[in-house]
């Protein structure tokens, strides 16, 4: 089995030592890609659940560790280069968030006894049961654990809040800090740290929600955005609290001291307020020297604050909200991370986009706004590839078995403004069944009832195995929308069908290359429009040789030639209106599938022109296997069933002729997920006379999938034999080397005589000044070389 | 891999219009109207035109009672011949240029000299109106003339008479040509539909070579520059004969409407076709047409229609111009257009023998005195093996896009407005549209600018291409902007501009349904 489609952004990658690898979160494991080529180079496995916190060791170049937290609540360290798991740490809750103080600040002298390293996390546990029988509440809360010499989670708990919280910290480790609604509370790690050591903690007050912070490297600076998009700046904060020389102080104290300073009366010396961000700010850091800040939030812009001016500097239009800008330790690298799942690595001074890690896009943010227009995944069968609507109105290819983005295009040419209201939206993709066309849906939401538009778009494969738009067709069926495009198999003919009461069949006139001529004007033409009794046109399939077209009007399905566009047959009927039409590979069945309150799957003989046999299921989705008579569908459990099976989903594979399914598995966020069977290598053994070529993908609703062998056993293991490409690591300088090249060997040995070239140790003291004068060394050099050679030389034994 | 990608900056786009599917302009449809048509007027119906078969090819055009000569190069009449008792029907150059015959309708053939334009011979033997008179291509001494009494006569330039008569015809002969391969043959047509081949060799006079039936009476023949066939036009067609074949029909172009009058043969440029393929015969009918045909692929290559009925055709043999004469007095003469390079390449060639022109030597240096000083070097082309800098290409935006881009809507929605350019407009108020903000930037809008707006929707709403959008928009803006409109008179006259227009498209709505009332059970009958 193959999965994945994992989101890289759940949480913020960290990069290695020497910045050549970025560790990302995606699920339950540690990816690690390469910076140079960002491709995939290994992942670490172990965590049961989500891993939410990946910190890098800094020691040195030679060893290569991290410290991962995860939801299962264990903290694990790792060797990521080999990579493998050197040690677990159970703490029994789940963690949100790490930080490991002492890794941040300088390695000091190594003392005999290396220090208990410490971890603050923040973890959510369950709150004590309220009298009335209400649930427990779940809270967040931050305590400290020993990962040096593990025993248990330390008594102190620093913070109470209701949600966990993400900690952040500041470069020196001296600080870290959360936010809680509209308060930051920062503490400052003690310089001796042990299980019972107690953190000095201040707060910062503001007047409206809090949504990041960051701190200075240097100077005692702490930035925080806010929801509105300000961006605050408290310069000397904790100056009278933290450098007081007191000794312990104990809870209790503390909260006496912190009603000391109360409204404006915060511990800090000067608060700045910048404001350009129209919405919340996503995330705030400051540059490794401290010059500047770095913001950015749901606008989809990088802001480079200039933090003595105020001066902005913007990289715009990255495409989609920002969550996490990352510093590598090279200076010359940053990366962002954004929404769209999406890691993009920046060549800093320049803050140019030099290469991407892209994930699956995510599905449309607000698909309930526009329920019945979003997409569902397009899947091109033959290469693997899985084409998905994204949210700046373009269609991303992704290769299911390499696990990453191909490429995009751009369906819409608009800029896409991240707002809540969507108004454009690419409402279908679909593919034909070698991948060489693809047909997109484009629809423009009318304000108020004007300005509405449906746009057809047919694109053709270009030269460089990329689509490339072909036929662009306004308002097909006047202004009604389109139920459903479906690709001849074996022709360049398509067919559309319309809400509005007709189909249309378009062929694509073959390209004309006359010799020394341009070429003719080719592109896709209406070739005929069909209506039956002015019914909703709701769905569209042809057969697996193209001689017929099916067309679903309302609850009947008409039969067509498609050719001479003529009706041959109509068959029917179903309980709701037909929602998508199969047809079952190369067997003379069809499929129909419809929702509602009677939701139906009906499988309908061609032969008999008759019902053959139906459930009653709500189906999700529905697939067929090209050459075999199998088919796949994706029904949706009621919610009573939801305990029996352990997903909300289930996917049956089907012989058309047999309404006892072959086999069923149990999935997860199935709603809005697809199915799709794939053709696998050729070169594939044949496992109990079932052929393994084919391969069944699911795709779930949040767009995480996997590629399973639908007619193998129980648990049958897919051995991964993608081919990966070779990562070709380029072994690139960074930092000062990558500026002014390899600093030559400083070497202490070098004797200053070696650049003598007529050293004369070897001679006798006679000899040296013999010869002609011009080659003669200068005599500074000379003159100590004769007095050395004077000097009786000592017994070798000695040295 | 996908490679690194920020998004784009798109401005918005006005809605691509749709190519024709017709095919473009063949290459050689692109030649034959690359000839640009200049009308000669005053004249009265021209029968006859005819080219000197030497450079520079000046042609003579019959009119009325007089022959006029033009020149082919500015297409203005150079001489008059007008010692004529009754109208000219026909006339023709000898091979070298230097006589021309023409014949009138009193049965009187003269002879002039071309330069000096003095009557040489009156050749008078017809006792009808004579209606066609040729000189044999290859042959200076003798004419070939003939008329309304059905005899034609070959006379000894020389001696004024005619040496030898035929006999064989049973109606008018209206046309004839000579072979361009043997001096001796030549074709007459004549109203009984015939067309016959002539040796004046055989002495016999009532015996023709061999004779054609071209099915309707003949009002052009001609033989192709193969000396092996001909073509015929009589009727509404053009046909095509084989001569060595023993006059075998060959095709018969049937693409005129009303009788075709003129026929000639053309060659289109040298460099357009190989060698075999450049002869075109042309034909000109009542019906105003003029048809170019190819008879090697047996297909009218290129058809034009001129508003008035067609007489005559002529075509100059170096092929730059083309002259047709009406019925009503007009002369179509056309020049082509020859390129700047062509006319460079004869220039130079004439240049040939002539002293150039002193080269400057010495190369001038510049110095700081002068403005270009300053800026040497700077158009300096880089080398091969240079490495390029390339300067980041600077995206220019119009106005309107870069209001969008700052969000200020409604300033951009008025300067589109004032561009005039209709597309535009739509292509912004989509994007306001797809921003939800078109409604918001309609009441924000200050008198002066609603004034815009209103102009514009009157203008454009009921336009097809812009109405689905502008229609709705209209009722809208009326809607919200009910009160100002009624405060202001400026206003109050665009809506009423807006009404009539409106009312205008209801009234062609309500006639385009009823034709379509009328058409389509017609429609349905045709369709079963």
């Amino acid at each position: 089995m193959i999965s994945g489609g994992q989101n890289l952004v759940s949480s913020p990658p960290a990069f290695s030592i020497d910045a050549k690898r970025l560790l990302v979160c995606t699920g339950s494991t540690v990816s690690v890609f390469s910076t140079a080529t960002a491709s995939l180079v290994s992942s670490l496995q172990g965590h049961s659940a989500p891993v939410t916190a990946v910190v890098v060791v800094p020691t040195s170049s030679l060893f290569s560790y991290c410290w991962t937290a995860s939801i299962d609540g264990t903290i694990r360290h790792w060797d990521y280069s080999v990579p493998e798991c050197v040690k677990i740490i159970d703490l029994g809750f789940p963690i949100f968030s790490m930080v490991v103080p002492s890794l941040m600040s300088a390695p000091e002298e190594s003392d005999a006894k290396s220090p208990n390293v410490f971890a603050y996390v923040s973890v959510s546990v369950q709150g004590r049961n309220p009298p009335d029988g209400r649930p427990k509440p779940r809270y967040g809360l931050i305590r400290k654990c020993n990962l040096t010499h593990f025993r248990r989670v330390s008594n102190l708990i620093l913070k109470e809040t209701e949600r966990p919280e993400s900690l952040t910290i500041s470069p020196t480790g001296e600080f870290f800090g959360i936010r809680d609604k509209r308060k930051l509370h920062i503490w400052k790690v003690p310089k001796m740290d042990s299980d019972s050591a107690v953190c000095k903690k201040i707060t910062l007050h503001h007047t409206k929600t809090l949504t990041v912070l960051a701190f200075h490297p240097a100077g005692k600076i702490v930035a925080a955005g806010d929801v509105t998009g300000r961006i605050l700046i408290w310069r000397g904060f904790g100056a009278r609290k933290f450098l007081k020389t007191s000794g312990l102080v104990n809870g209790g104290v503390s909260m006496d001291e912190e009603n000391k300073f109360d409204v404006r009366g915060d511990d800090a010396e000067t608060c700045t307020v910048w404001h350009w961000h129209s919405s919340g700010v996503r995330h705030l850091s400051f540059s490794s020297d401290g010059a500047y800040l770095y913001s950015g939030g749901k606008e989809g812009v990088l802001v480079l604050w200039q933090l003595d001016t105020g001066n902005k500097k913007f990289l715009p239009r990255i495409g989609s909200p920002l969550l996490y800008f990352v510093d590598s330790p090279d200076p010359s690298f940053s990366s962002i991370s954004c929404a769209d799942n999406q890691i993009h690595i920046l060549k800093m001074p320049s803050m140019e986009i030099i290469r991407s890690i892209s994930g699956i896009k995510p599905p449309l943010s607000s698909q309930d706004i526009c329920e019945g227009l979003s997409s569902r995944a397009a899947f091109d069968c033959t290469s693997g590839m899985v084409a998905v609507q994204t949210e700046n109105y373009g269609v991303q290819f992704y290769s299911l078995f390499a696990n990453r983005g191909v490429y995009e295009v751009q369906v819409c040419e608009r800029n896409h403004q991240s707002v809540d209201e969507i108004t454009v939206v690419v409402s279908f993709v679909e593919l034909s069944v070698d991948g060489s066309m693809m047909g997109t849906v484009e629809v423009k939401l009318p304000e108020d009832g004007i300005g509405g538009l449906v746009c057809l778009k047919f694109w053709n494969l270009d030269d460089n195995k990329r689509f490339s738009v072909s036929t662009l067709i306004y308002e097909p069926h006047r202004d009604a929308h389109i139920s459903a495009v479906a690709f001849h198999p074996t022709r360049p003919m398509a067919v559309s069908s319309s809400y509005g009461g007709d189909f249309k069949i378009w062929v694509c006139k073959e390209d004309i290359t006359q010799k020394g001529q341009m070429v003719l004007n080719s592109g896709w033409m209406c070739h005929a429009v069909g209506s039956y009794k002015n019914k909703a046109m709701t769905a569209a399939a042809f057969s697996a040789d193209g001689s017929v077209l099916a067309v679903a009007a309302d609850t009947v399905i008409t039969l067509w030639d498609p050719n001479n566009n003529v009706l041959v047959a109509v068959i029917g009927e179903t309980p709701m209106p037909i929602t998508s039409l199969v047809f079952a590979g190369k067997s003379d069945y069809l499929l129909s599938v419809c929702h509602g309150s009677k939701p139906q799957l009906s499988v309908w003989s061609m032969s008999k022109l008759a019902a053959s046999w139906s459930y009653r299921l709500q189906i999700e989705a529905v697939s067929s296997a090209i050459d075999l008579s199998y088919f796949a569908v994706l029904a949706l459990l009621p919610e009573l069933n939801e305990c029996t099976f352990k997903g909300d989903g289930i996917i049956l594979l089907f012989n058309v002729t047999d309404p006892v399914p072959v086999a069923c598995w149990s999935v997860t966020k199935a709603k809005g997920g697809g199915l799709a069977f794939l053709k696998g290598d050729s070169s594939e053994e044949v496992v109990d006379g079932k052929p393994l070529q084919t391969q069944l993908a699911y795709i779930n609703g949040d767009r995480e999938y996997s590629i399973f062998h639908p007619y193998g056993k129980e648990g049958f293991e897919l051995s991964t034999n993608r081919q990966d490409d070779l990562v070709c690591e380029e072994t690139g300088q960074f930092g000062y080397s990558a500026i002014y090249g390899e600093l030559p060997k400083f070497d202490l040995k070098r004797s200053t005589t070696s650049s003598i070239s007529s050293a004369a140790s070897e001679r006798p003291w006679e000899m040296i000044f013999s010869g002609s004068s011009h080659k003669l060394p200068s005599l500074t050099k000379l003159c100590s070389e004769f007095l050395e050679s004077l000097l009786e030389k000592r017994p070798a034994t000695v040295e | 891999m996908e490679e690194s990608r920020v998004e784009k900056n798109f401005p918005v786009r006005t809605r691509v219009k749709s190519k024709s599917r017709s095919q473009k302009q063949s290459p050689e449809s692109k030649y034959w109207s690359s000839f640009k048509t200049v009308e000669i007027p005053n004249l009265i119906s021209v029968p006859s035109l005819s080219f000197s078969p030497t450079p520079p090819h000046s042609f003579a055009a019959a009119h009325s009672a007089s022959l006029t000569l033009f020149s082919s190069l500015t297409l203005s009449p150079t001489a008059t011949l007008s010692s004529f008792s009754d109208s000219v029907s026909s006339a023709s150059f000898r091979n070298d240029s230097l006589l021309l015959a023409a014949s009138d309708l009193s049965g009187l053939v003269q002879l002039f000299d071309v330069k000096s334009r003095t009557p040489l011979r009156r050749l008078r033997s017809h006792s009808r109106p004579v209606r066609f008179v040729h000189f044999p291509r290859l042959d200076k001494l003798h004419l070939i003339s003939a008329g309304d009494d059905a005899l034609i006569n070959l006379w000894d330039v020389a001696l004024e008479s005619p040496i030898a008569r035929f006999l064989g015809h049973k109606d008018y002969v209206r046309c004839g040509d000579s072979s361009p391969v043997n001096s001796d043959v030549f074709l007459t047509g004549s109203y009984d539909h015939v067309v016959k081949l002539w040796d004046v060799r055989v002495r016999d006079s009532s015996k023709s070579q061999l004779q054609v039936h071209h099915g309707s009476p003949v009002e052009d023949v001609l033989f192709l520059p193969s000396g092996g066939m001909l073509a015929t036009a009589g009727g509404n067609s053009v046909k095509l004969w084989d001569l060595i074949g023993g006059g075998k029909l060959l095709f018969s172009m049937e693409s005129h409407n009303k009788t075709v009058t003129s026929i000639c043969v053309g060659r289109i440029g040298k460099d357009f076709v190989e060698e075999s393929n450049q002869f075109r015969i042309m034909s000109v009918g009542l019906d105003g047409y003029l048809k170019v045909f190819d008879y090697g692929a047996l297909k009218v290559t290129h058809s034009m229609r001129f508003p008035a009925p067609l007489l005559s055709v002529g075509y100059s043999p170096d092929c730059s111009t083309r002259v047709i004469g009406t019925s009503n007095g007009l002369i179509y003469a056309s020049k082509r257009k020859i390129k700047a390079e062509e006319n460079q390449k004869e220039s130079e060639s004439s240049l040939f023998w002539r002293v150039a022109p002193l080269e400057r030597t010495e190369k001038k240096v510049l110095r700081p005195s002068h403005f270009r000083y300053f800026h040497r070097g700077q158009g300096e082309k880089p080398s091969k093996g240079d490495y390029l800098v390339m300067k980041p290409k600077k995206v220019k935006l119009a106005a309107h896009d870069k209001l969008l881009n700052k969000f200020r809507h409604g300033e951009a929605l008025v300067c589109v407005l004032g561009n005039k350019n209709p597309g535009h407009v739509l292509a912004v108020m989509e994007e306001l549209v797809a921003r939800k903000k078109l409604l918001k930037c309609v009441s924000n809008l200050d008198e002066e600018n609603l004034e815009l707006l209103l102009g514009f929707l009157h203008k454009y709403c009921t336009l097809p291409r812009y109405s689905s959008l502008l229609m709705g928009l209209t009722k809208k803006v009326i809607e919200m902007r009910a009160d100002d409109i009624r405060a202001s008179q400026a206003l109050r006259n665009h809506v009423r501009n807006l009404k009539r227009s409106v009312e205008e498209e209801i009234r062609i709505q309500q006639s385009l349904q009823e034709i379509q009332g009328i058409i389509s059970p017609l429609l349905k009958i045709a369709g079963k």
